[in-house]
């Protein structure tokens, strides 16, 4: 081999390093992030949103998982035991705290330099789940409350010119719209705090006292103990639908199937109910006032941080683009309240067919029992609630044993 | 000798790479589970994780759930195990006539073997559906059997019902598979040879082909003991164990203690005490159909 041949190689060899060595130093980022997105949601998500954070951060790119909302947090608890955490995910607010708790999420308001400019941009309500042991572990990223839909055309059908204002017409307009041949008026999709807690609290009940210390005295008042009764005789006779019992059509679909006159659900579902029911229109409107008040309950997501995360600054940009007036009004087109609290001000949101509902809504409605032990009472309350309605137990027997389980819980 | 040794050198090289994957993905989590079970197990920090023993064997023992699916479990497997059987022999016998038309048969009766489980479960809970379902509609608005829907899913008896349905369409294929080799291997001559000693088509049966088959049927009720206890994805998907657990089996009861509840080590001593009941079970099978065939 010649002299030059070698040096030649040499070179080339160290060119080679060199430019591997340049390539590291302009590595590409990728941020992995959970969503949970629907598919609606998904769609909009991943075709606009994630192509605008990378042209703007062109060393990072996104790759987002659509995990199935009903697995997430399992799927969550698995990859953190396998230590192979993503880098960040929007996260149930009701997870926030648990998660907090196991110390796998990065204090944002200890380690993002420029927190309190978001802290201080967010509705307060949406920011508050988020506080764990003296720090924020997440940032809002989208809020929801639960509405009364009705169905237009069944209420015309049973000479009911509008949606119920009270307590007591909401429970004889179901009644009303049970008469019409194979409707139901009512429908709810289980028996969980998401579900149920909307009723207790419009009817004057509460899970615990203000404190959250606990649920005997409170689950299990005689205002409580009477909408059960009364759930289980509207069941019986068919003006609750059975989607309570998890039978029977879902509420999404036996709503704009014309089955269900009234059901209660999120702003995500009308982007749902456009895609598959062509013809159909939600009609939306408050929740029937009772002793309580029109008390729904706040739902939502927050954005948070793992503590395993390699790229812990790129996923923070991935937050700070997130909370962008335009990209929060991006994500509003598919039915993604957005958390900024100026944009409530906005012509977009003061002009749109039905958030003024739900911002309406939002400002009674309660968040449920941060604790993190809330997936625990929530089971606790959910079983109640269905021994109640499967006959097992009186509503009195049943609740007065949720309460005392939950107060153990709290202690 | 030296070729041997170049053998067992190569035999080696063929088994490495399925030995690895059998130990990595086999036997460490069995170990790791063992180990697991004797603690209350720390899912995020391990190394917090509290000894305690058989506390966890003795918490099931106690559980009122556990006993739920114990049952449950074996009462799918005491239905749908002799329902495979009995109904793949039978379909098996029809089979081996050998008619016209025996190929389609086979493969209509064995499709449901290789359809996925998820697809199957979500079918039939569709097909079941108390107010949408197509079972209530010929049941009720086509035949008038019922004089109103039936929630199936709604009371714990009727949903094990679907289930087990479910288990048996499922099951029949295979079981049909496993027999119909064990007929074809079945001389004629010896359906000859009782013919000319005067055995009616029933005597041959009973006395001549189970007799044969006893191998055939000891295998295959061994494998479906050991599936039917391992029942999982159809009650999962199905009902999910509900309404209030009371359509749990063991292996959905064990999933949500570890993965819903978390409750690792407790759910790791479920699949320890399902395990050790799977075993007695075969051993005892197999006792049961080596016995020689007597002729």
């Amino acid at each position: 081999m010649g002299q030059k041949r070698f040096s030649l190689m040499i070179a080339l060899v160290v060119l080679v390093i060199l430019a591997q060595i340049g390539v590291v130093s302009a590595q590409k980022v990728t941020l992995t992030y959970w969503h949970g997105y629907n598919p609606v949601e998904t769609r909009h998500f991943e075709e606009t949103i994630i192509p605008l954070f990378e042209a703007k951060h062109p060393n990072v790119t996104v790759e987002a998982v659509a995990v199935p909302y009903d697995q997430f947090y399992q799927k969550i608890i698995v990859s953190i035991a396998g230590g192979m955490v993503p880098d960040l995910i929007r996260a149930d607010l009701a997870w926030v705290p648990q998660l907090a708790n196991l110390g796998v999420l990065v204090p944002l308001s200890k380690e993002m330099v420029d927190f309190e400019v978001y802290k201080n941009k967010v509705f307060p309500g949406t920011l508050e789940p988020n506080f764990w042991a003296g720090e924020y572990y997440g940032l809002p990223l989208d809020t929801n409350t639960r509405v009364l839909f009705w169905n237009k055309e069944l209420f015309s059908a049973a000479d009911l010119s509008g949606p119920p204002a009270t307590f007591g017409e909401f429970l004889q307009y179901a009644e009303i719209l049970a008469e019409l041949e194979g409707v139901w008026g009512y429908a709810e999709g289980g028996t969980g705090g998401w579900n149920v807690l909307p009723l207790m609290w419009s009817n004057g009940g509460q899970l615990t006292d203000d404190e959250i210390t606990r649920a005997t005295g409170y689950l299990n008042s005689p205002s409580n103990v009477e909408l059960l009764e009364l759930l289980v005789e509207m069941l019986e006779r068919g003006s609750l639908g059975p989607s309570i019992l998890g039978d029977g059509f879902s509420t999404a679909d036996g709503y704009a199937q014309g089955r269900y006159g009234m059901i209660i659900d999120g702003p995500w579902m009308v982007s749902i109910f456009a895609d598959q029911y062509d013809d159909f229109e939600a009609q939306m409107a408050l929740l029937p006032s009772g002793d309580g008040g029109s008390v729904s309950v706040v739902g939502g997501q927050d954005i948070v941080v793992f503590e395993g995360s390699k790229n812990k600054e790129a996923a923070f940009d991935f937050i700070r683009f997130m909370l962008q007036d335009e990209i929060q009004l991006s994500m509003a087109e598919v039915g993604q309240m957005p958390v900024i609290q100026h944009l409530e001000e906005s012509s977009y949101i003061q002009e749109h067919p039905f958030y003024g509902i739900f911002f309406e809504q939002m400002k009674t409605a309660r968040a449920r029992t941060p604790h993190p032990e809330w997936p625990e009472i929530d089971r606790v309350l959910g079983n109640a609630v269905t021994r109640v309605l499967m006959k097992e137990l009186t509503a009195q027997e049943a609740l007065d044993e949720a309460a005392q389980e939950i107060d153990v819980l709290l202690q | 000798m030296d070729g041997g040794y170049y053998r067992s050198k190569q035999v080696i090289a063929f088994l490495v790479p399925a030995l690895v994957f059998f130990l990595a993905f086999n036997t460490y989590p069995l170990i790791e589970a063992f180990r697991m079970s004797f603690y209350n197990w720390n899912i995020v920090r391990p190394e917090n994780s509290q000894f305690v023993g058989l506390a966890n064997y003795m918490k099931a023992f106690s559980d009122p759930i556990f006993w739920t699916s114990m049952k449950n479990t074996v009462l799918y497997a005491l239905v749908t195990v002799p329902a495979q059987m009995a109904l793949g022999l039978l379909v098996a016998m029809f089979l081996n006539f050998n008619l016209p038309g025996t190929k389609v048969f086979r493969t209509i009766y064995y499709l449901p073997v290789i359809s996925s489980w998820v697809v199957v479960s979500l079918l039939f809970r569709y097909l079941f559906n108390g107010e949408a379902g197509l079972v209530n509609y010929i049941l009720v608005d086509l035949l008038q059997i019922f004089p109103s829907y039936v929630s199936w899913f709604r009371n714990a008896s009727t949903a094990l019902f679907v289930i087990m349905l479910l288990g048996i369409w499922k099951g029949v294929g295979w079981s049909m598979v496993i027999f119909l080799a064990g007929l074809q291997g079945i001389p004629t001559e010896l359906r000859e040879a009782s013919m000319i000693d005067g055995a009616s088509s029933g005597q041959h049966f009973w006395q001549v082909v189970l007799p044969i088959l006893r191998p055939t049927m000891g295998f295959v009720a061994i494998m479906l003991v050991i599936g039917g206890f391992n029942v999982f994805t159809s009650v999962f998907l199905v009902t999910g164990g509900g309404p209030l657990h009371r359509t749990e089996v063991l292996l959905t009861y064990m999933y949500y203690q570890g993965f819903e509840r978390l409750n690792f080590g407790y759910g790791a001593a479920l699949s320890y005490i399902l395990g050790i009941i799977i075993f007695v079970i075969s051993v005892i099978q197999l006792r049961l159909f080596q016995k020689p065939v007597e002729m």
